[in-house]
């Protein structure tokens, strides 16, 4: 695998553009896209929001001063991209940001795509009622099975804060469970 | 590291520093009720196609214009330089215009008489300002005895009708 330092210094070459920058698609986009789907639910604005991060990466990549590691400040424009895509979204049907995730999760029944059993559509109901930055951090550490210190430095946030963190979503989610 | 002198029991090297560590991975094995899988699935060949579909979209990106392109500050400098030539131009034009204090009062008198303006007393006294006329106007500025005996003389043909000698 090709050395992060490498990669973004080709990325800034003009003749290696290209080719690094097929690398660096081949390398995240299907961890990009699970971290994006966990947000949006749906195929079809994964795809879209995952189109648009890697178009933001390549038209930001000068900008990239290397104070972080390159896959932390990829995967922290996939999460934003994807949260504004629902902000966005909510704004135009003139409804919160709740109601509106509320209603992607009840369109899975329906979605072609997913193909959960009943506890896992309930699951993902129980993981509509958590704050956005809990639910962030049990998509990060429960289904995408990354290190806290990755997520610390995705989030910016501290791995004992992200524990504790991660602690109460798990709980709120056993209880939403137990309960339904 | 046993701290307090009075306690004899003591605890294992770093201890305390793993402590934290161990409770959440404990705490993490009770995830049981949760299933593991999200049942999320992607189109097939879906990662596959990506990088084609990523391009097709790259190629039709609008290429981005800088908003202050070095043409753009270049037109907007020539415009503010248009503008203020322009306005320093205006003022000393304006600077340069005459009013009407500018004039001659003989040049005021001699357009006055050369120009019959078919103006009768009544309609003269329509068109001038007469809000800075004071009474004490008048009684400064009496008619003389002569102006008053020509305009007499020239306006009255029968002196009879004045009939002074009644009034007096």
């Amino acid at each position: 695998m090709i050395e992060e330092e490498t990669l973004v210094l080709e990325l800034k070459t003009k003749d290696k553009q290209a080719q690094a920058f097929e690398v660096l698609v081949n390398t995240y986009k299907e961890r990009l896209y699970w971290q994006i789907r966990g947000i949006v639910l749906s195929h079809d604005d994964a795809d879209d929001v995952l189109q648009n991060t890697f178009i933001k990466v390549y038209n930001n990549i000068n900008g990239f001063k290397g104070d972080s590691k390159l896959f932390s400040w990829i995967y922290r424009i996939a999460t934003n991209e994807a949260l504004n895509f629902i902000k966005q979204r909510a704004k135009l049907q003139g409804i919160s940001d709740t109601d509106y995730q509320d209603k992607l999760v009840s369109n899975l029944e329906a979605d072609v795509y997913f193909e959960g059993d009943e506890i896992q559509l309930q699951l993902q109901k129980a993981i509509a009622t958590l704050p956005e930055k809990q639910k962030l951090i049990f998509n990060m550490k429960y289904f995408q099975e990354l290190k806290y210190e990755e997520i610390s430095e995705i989030l910016n946030t501290s791995v004992g804060g992200l524990k504790a963190s991660y602690h109460l979503a798990v709980k709120k989610l056993e209880r939403y469970l137990k309960e339904d | 590291m046993n701290k307090n002198q009075k306690n004899p029991f003591n605890t294992p090297k770093g201890y305390f520093d793993s402590f934290e560590g161990k409770l959440m991975d404990k705490l993490s094995k009770t995830e049981s009720t949760i299933p593991k899988g999200s049942g999320f699935k992607v189109p097939d060949n879906y990662f596959e196609k990506f990088n084609d579909h990523l391009n097709g979209r790259l190629e039709n990106e609008p290429k981005v214009i800088p908003l202050f392109s070095i043409k753009k500050i270049i037109a907007v400098a020539a415009s503010i330089a248009a503008i203020v030539f322009i306005s320093l131009e205006y003022d000393q034009y304006a600077s340069n215009k005459l009013s009407f204090s500018d004039l001659a009062n003989t040049d005021i008198e001699a357009y006055f008489e050369n120009n019959d303006f078919e103006l009768s007393p009544y309609e003269i006294t329509e068109v001038l300002p007469v809000t800075n006329t004071e009474y004490s106007d008048f009684l400064n500025s009496p008619i003389q005895s002569n102006n008053l005996l020509d305009y007499l003389n020239e306006n009255v043909s029968d002196f009879d009708e004045i009939n002074i000698e009644d009034n007096e």
